[in-house]
Formats: structure tokens, sequence, C-alpha cells
């Protein structure tokens, strides 16, 4: 069973832009996605939905955090 | 009106990497939100950076079929094909998919609603505003953990604080009239708002 505390920080660790990488390069889902329950991951994906608007809309580019991450992945960043 | 994010192809089979950050910034929200169905079941963020890596690849050989917005729907369908493709394997289903929209609309932020935001950031304080700007500044670059050691937060400290700063948002948010939901981009500020 999962604590309210746990659950909380899950989510907010889902919602995080960041992605291990496998050897080949492949974006790993996120380890805390699969300890949420159905139920909290739909609300992680509405989180993130509204994260990644605040984000976006803060960035002088209109870039999420997603965007930079993907741009430092093509530029050859970490 | 939808910005028409095929202006782009040019300059993104020449290899233009901030043409593929506008085009990013473009389409992200339609793309993620074709994805709620998997939601359960999925890890959308992974399969929002792989779609638009593989997006990025393919771009140079795109051929657009005359109507707007033709790489956004193609994009959208790679990130679909990329989730039911991973469900197979799974030999599982999505829950309540009803298949891709019928139309995929560009975003676009609003300049206005932009300052209503900064406004909002600039009343946070101490360390729930430090926990957002440090999680905003990485950019998805670094896990939690490292951002938490390098402004001096337990791990558990550093993601309740980045909650507890983007629940803040969301409330002055809405005492301006602002709902932050996927809707934002379509979303205006109340008569009167006075931005900073």
């Amino acid at each position: 069973m999962t604590s309210p505390a746990d659950r909380e920080r899950l989510i907010e660790e889902t919602v995080s832009a960041h992605r291990e990488r496998d050897r080949e390069g492949r974006i790993l889902p996120s380890a805390s996605f699969y300890d949420l329950a159905p139920e909290d991951r739909v609300l992680a994906f509405e989180e993130t939905l509204r994260a990644r608007t605040l984000e976006a809309a803060l960035d002088p580019e209109g870039l999420s955090s997603t965007a930079r991450a993907l741009l430092a992945r093509i530029r050859g960043g970490p | 009106m939808s910005p028409d994010l095929d202006e782009l192809l040019p300059s993104l089979a020449a290899g233009d990497q901030d043409a593929f950050g506008r085009f990013v910034a473009g389409a992200e929200l339609a793309v993620r939100k074709s994805l709620r169905s998997f939601a359960a079941l999925l890890d959308t963020e992974a399969l929002v950076q792989e779609t638009f890596l593989r997006v990025w690849q393919v771009a140079p050989r795109f051929t657009p079929d005359g109507s707007d917005n033709a790489l956004l729907r193609f994009t959208v369908r790679v990130a679909r094909n990329l989730a039911v493709s991973e469900l197979r394997k799974r030999r599982e289903e999505p829950v309540g998919d009803e298949g891709p929209a019928a139309t995929v609309e560009a975003a676009a932020v609003d300049p206005l609603l932009r300052r209503v935001i900064l406004l909002c950031l600039e009343k946070l304080s101490g360390p729930t505003r430090g926990a957002l700007v440090a999680r905003l500044e990485s950019a998805g670059a670094e896990p939690d953990h490292a951002i938490a050691m390098r402004v001096g937060m337990r791990p558990n400290t550093f993601l309740q604080n980045v909650t507890r700063a983007r629940r803040s948002i969301a409330d002055c948010l809405e005492t301006q009239g602002v709902a932050l939901d996927p809707t934002i981009f379509a979303s205006r500020p109340r008569e009167g708002t006075e931005a900073p």
C-alpha cells in the first residue's frame, strides 16, 4: 500500500521530463511510473500536461522541459 | 487560428535544430493529448520524446500531403503507433481509445498569458520557488535527486516543493481567471488583469 506522501512523490517524479536511456540510446520509461496505480498514472499524465503548459509559457522561446531535453539530445548533449 | 507548422519543413529538411525546437513547441501539446488513452498503461513522457526524435530523423524525407500541419498529423500517428506497438508487445489494449482525433491543432503561446504566469511565479518565495526554478532551469537534463542535491534539499523535500509551487501558481492563475489546464493556450486572462 502506497502512502499519500509516496504517491505524491511518485507522481512528481513521473512529471519530470528527465528520462534515462539504454545503451542503444532508446528513451526509458520512468521507474516511478510503474510504481503508480493506473488511476494515479492518469493523474500524472494530466499533471504533466499542466506542467509542460506552464514551462512553455514561461520559456522565452515557448519550449517546455521536454522540448529542451529533446534539443539537448539532438545537439549531442547528455 | 492554429499556426501551420509545415512552414518549418524546409528548415527541418536542412537540419535546422532551432526549427525543430519551434516545431516541438507547436506540436507537443497535440501529440501529448493524443496519447491520453494510453496514460494508464504507458509512460507517455518517454513516448513523446521517442516520437519527436524519430520525426527529427525522418523530417528531411517527409512529403506533405498539401493540407495544413501535415507533419504534425504525421507526428501524432507516429506517437500512437509507438504506443500501440508497445502495448502489443505486452498483449494489452488502450483504455477507451477512440482513435486519433479528426483534427489536430498546433499551439502558440499567448504573450499576455505568459506575463500573468510570470506574475504568479514572482509571488512564490523561499524553497518552494527555488525548487520550481531549479526544475525549470534543469529542463529535463538531470534526475530530480541531482537537482535536489544542487539546491541543498533532500529529494523528497525538493519534490514536495515542486508540487507545492505548481499548485500555488495554479491557484494564483485561478484568481486571475486562468485555469492551468491543457486548454490553457486557448484561455485568456480576465479583463482588467494587471500583469507586470
